[in-house]
């Protein structure tokens, strides 16, 4: 105690802070949970329906651009199955690799080439899903948002999804927001 | 010595990196989890998406900050993207640390404060500045709650705390939504509705100090949620004392207060609502005893009541998905300061005020990330002098005046930044008009959060400023507040913030007497503070602790005499410029919570007697500790939970010093400081009776 009056009272106030950080350094503070994108993606593999040519055979998620989330669709893959199907991961970096994807996943750092990819992808059975809010809007025809209270929803851009020959289930519908 | 800090840190450091390696991995956020805890994720429902959160399953912190809040925006935003500083208190917090009033409860709020008015009535004060007269905003229920003859708000065993679902506080200015009384901040306390309570609850305190009883309450509520039908019906009816201690003024003279310093509220509250159309009535009415007088003391102890009825209907009409529209009726009748006419020394005081007012909002969302919010309001106030031979300024036994306002604000959400931009108009028919913008920037990244605020407020002069402003009138006082705030979350479990404030008063409403003492109003000089605030705040499955420090200089601002401490230029009369406030919460068992909180004072200000001339005497008062303890424990009835504590446990006998004078005056003399309640031992009970199948807090 008397070790503790010749502390300066911001000093004091130090101590303090760092005590209480101690005891509360438990886990990090949030961070963006992809665990739980990687679970929204695959129910829009269960909800959304391909043509009959797309229906066999293994089904391939393509991440075009770096995001966090290819870890976590790594580990569903060796996890589960979709169907009977096996589920394949493959990381692109031009747009054209895409091609034979039945899911493009659009990470954030590659958002600004929605518009080309809308255009190079036009009427093919491949659903676009946009990992940065908006991108609904702007071509693809699913899209993440964050709610004011940190929930996790998504964007539906169903016109887009009719034009690539997809039919998307009621059940997704009512759960994400409808943008036309 | 020096030596063993530093090792303490060290520890403390070590302490930290420990427990965070050792902390269990939760199975359903985690990264790392297993493969069985992988299928089990995801197996969930399609159902089950809907309580995902994009950072991952929230802590109980992450819950409480990631809540959304109007108060500051009118539409609903997280706490740390409100573009206010903001604190929220719970329910859960309020019980939890035994809180006697909402006194207990504001006063751990960073920048909050209290002092004396006059005849026994506390007041509030806001990062340093007096705010007692219409410069805090209370609402309770959407219901403003200050008086319209001076604007008052009245604390101590006065409001029905064990009924509030929640407070949001706004630290800062709130004009530019909600008009002249909430030039320093709003209070927005927000009560238990039909679904919250779903049955029927009773509560009750009882405080005991070492010569007498502090208070006796009684807390009823009931509530239901049918459909879209909701109804409650709460009411609180009680006894209490300002003190036990005795009083002295700053002529020296004492009376006792115990027995003569009574706070007794009576409080109802009714609340209906169908779809969007929704009814409340509320009565208050708070009945005091004074002998305190201005200065001097008086020979005996008076009544002094607080009586206030309040009505509102209002309509939420949905136009479509984008637009919603809402006229809103209000009407509320008050007869404050009420002190009944007797012998010739009495401070006779009979004057009923009453406001109605009409206000129509419109809030359109053009897109998710757009929201503009419109509208405008028209008030009309009546006041009549009930006392015989007594009269308003302009020489009859009734005034009206009216006034109108229209109000603005777009809100626009980006990726980078949240904007908002907002101003309000009002014109008043005698004392003119004020014109108050707002600008502020918000934005949260993660873990990371800031807030840069400016904001221009007014207090509107109420009807009493009015009725004693003398030949040069009276103005709506002007101030502008620029605020930033920085906030980071620590762990999952912790977050940190800060922030710092610059608040300018211009011309503001001083109180001084004339002649012999007569009363007059009139804008004079200038007032403001600046300082920090900043809170560390911990919360998780074993409790929380809560820890907040707040400063303020006034930074050779305050050229009005009325608030100036000579001797340090730096303070304002009646508050601390520093002050640390705990609040915590450990749970000992699933059922048993020990709750200490307290609040530190620094040195304070005040005039406390008079020299040999007759002039006021200026004393520094000695730092304060309050320190409370208050153990709870959910009995194994199901519903019933009591508690046990003790307030002011080291006795430290805390003084409400009044942050006003006329200094150099021999006729309007100060209010000496006024005791408030001793160490007090407290005894609370509380039974709910058919509530959700949910633990009680």
């Amino acid at each position: 105690m008397i070790a503790l009056k010749k502390i300066s009272f911001g000093g004091k106030l130090l101590v303090l802070f760092l005590f209480l950080n101690g005891i509360s350094a438990k886990c990090v503070a949030q961070d963006v949970d992809y665990k739980a994108y990687t679970l929204f993606v695959y129910n829009f593999m269960k909800y959304v329906e391909w043509p009959e040519a797309q229906s066999k055979g293994d089904f391939v998620v393509c991440i075009f651009g770096e995001s966090p989330v290819q870890k976590e669709l790594t580990g569903l893959a060796s996890s589960k199955k979709l169907k009977g199907r096996n589920i394949i991961i493959k990381s692109i970096s031009k747009p054209e690799d895409a091609t034979g994807c039945q899911l493009l996943y659009v990470s954030s750092s590659k958002s600004g080439n929605i518009k080309a990819l809308k255009e190079q992808m036009a009427g093919k059975p491949i659903l676009i899903v946009g990992e940065r809010e908006g991108l609904a809007k702007k071509g693809a025809e699913l899209s993440f948002v964050t709610l004011e209270d940190d929930g996790l929803k998504f964007d539906i851009n169903k016109k887009e999804i009719e034009q690539h020959q997809l039919k998307i289930s009621s059940q997704l519908i009512a759960l994400g927001i409808l943008v036309n | 010595m020096e030596k063993s800090y530093k090792l303490l840190l060290f520890i403390f450091l070590i302490c930290g990196y420990v427990s965070y390696a050792q902390e269990p991995v939760n199975p359903i956020s985690a990264t790392d989890s297993t493969k069985k805890d992988t299928l089990n994720y995801y197996d969930m429902t399609i159902e089950q998406l809907l309580s995902l959160k994009a950072h991952g399953v929230p802590s109980e912190l992450e819950k409480l900050i990631n809540s959304l809040i109007s108060v500051a925006s009118k539409k609903p935003l997280n706490v740390r993207e409100s573009p206010s500083i903001v604190t929220l208190v719970t329910a859960e917090e309020i019980k939890n640390s035994g809180a006697r009033d909402l006194i207990d409860v504001l006063r751990l709020v960073p920048g909050v404060d209290f002092g004396v008015d006059v005849q026994g009535v506390v007041g509030i004060g806001m990062r340093g500045n007096w705010a007692h007269e219409g410069k805090v905003l209370v609402l309770l229920d959407g219901q403003e709650m200050n008086e319209i003859l001076y604007a008052t708000t009245q604390f101590g065993n006065h409001f029905p705390i064990d009924q509030i679902k929640r407070i949001e506080v706004i630290r800062g200015p709130g004009s530019a939504i909600y008009g002249g009384y909430a030039e320093y901040g709003v209070i927005n306390i927000i009560t238990k509705q039909g679904g919250d309570i779903n049955g029927v609850a009773i509560s009750g305190i009882y405080g005991q100090t070492e010569k007498d009883y502090m208070r006796r309450n009684i807390n009823l509520s009931a509530g239901k949620k049918l459909g879209d039908f909701e109804w409650s019906v709460s009411g609180m009816i009680g006894q209490g004392q300002r003190s036990t201690q005795t009083y002295t003024d700053i002529h020296g003279n004492s009376y006792n207060m115990d027995g003569y310093s009574a706070l007794n509220p009576a409080f109802a509250n009714i609340g209906a609502s169908y779809k969007g159309l929704s009814f409340r009535a509320i009565g208050d009415f708070y009945r005091t005893t004074t002998q305190d007088g201005y200065d001097a003391i008086y020979p005996k102890a008076y009544a002094q009541n607080f009586n206030s009825t309040y009505f509102e209907l209002k309509y939420l009409w949905k136009v479509g998905k984008k637009l919603t529209i809402t006229p809103k009726l209000n009407y509320k009748n008050q007869s404050p300061w009420k002190t009944p006419q007797g012998d010739s020394i009495d401070p006779s005081y009979l004057k009923t005020a009453s406001r109605s007012t009409a206000n129509i909002t419109a809030s359109y969302n053009p897109t998710r990330n757009i929201n503009v919010v419109f509208g405008s309001e028209y008030y009309k106030d009546v006041a009549i002098d009930h006392l015989a031979n007594d009269t308003f300024y302009n020489g009859k036994q009734r005034v009206s005046f009216y006034n109108y306002a229209f109000f603005a604000q777009g809100l626009l959400k980006t990726r980078f930044v949240n904007i908002i931009i907002g101003a309000r108009y009002d014109k008043h028919n005698v004392y003119g008009d004020a014109f108050v913008p707002r600008v502020g920037l918000t934005k949260k990244y993660n873990r990371f959060h800031f807030k840069a605020l400016y904001s221009n407020s007014f207090r509107a002069p109420a009807i009493e400023n009015i009725d004693y402003s003398g030949a040069n009138g009276i103005h709506p006082e002007k101030t502008q507040v620029e605020e930033i705030e920085f906030g980071y979350q620590i762990t999952h479990n912790s977050i940190f913030t800060v922030n710092l404030f610059d608040i300018t008063t211009k011309n503001p409403i001083i109180y001084y007497t004339v002649g012999a003492g007569t009363d007059a109003y009139t804008n004079q000089g200038s007032t403001g503070t600046m300082g920090l605030e900043a809170e560390y705040k911990i919360k998780a499955k074993w409790g929380y602790i809560t820890v907040n420090y707040s400063y303020y200089t006034a930074a050779g601002k305050t050229k009005s005499a009325a608030y100036r401490v000579s001797q340090d230029s730096s303070m304002l009369l009646g508050f601390a410029s520093q002050k640390v406030n705990l609040n915590a919460s450990i749970n000992i068992t699933d059922n048993i919570s020990i709750n200490p909180s307290g609040s530190f004072y620094g040195p304070r200000w005040g005039y406390n007697s008079v020299d040999t001339s007759g002039y006021a005497q200026l004393q520094k008062f000695k730092p304060v500790y309050l320190f409370n303890l208050f153990l709870k424990y959910n009995t194994p009835v199901n519903g019933l939970s009591i508690g046990i504590g003790v307030y002011d446990l080291f006795n430290q006998q805390f003084m409400f010093i009044q942050p006003y004078a006329q200094p150099g005056s021999l006729t309007n003399l100060p209010h000496a400081p006024l005791p408030g309640p001793p160490r007090e031992f407290i005894f609370r009970l509380s039974y709910n009776l058919n509530f959700k199948a949910k633990p009680a807090n």
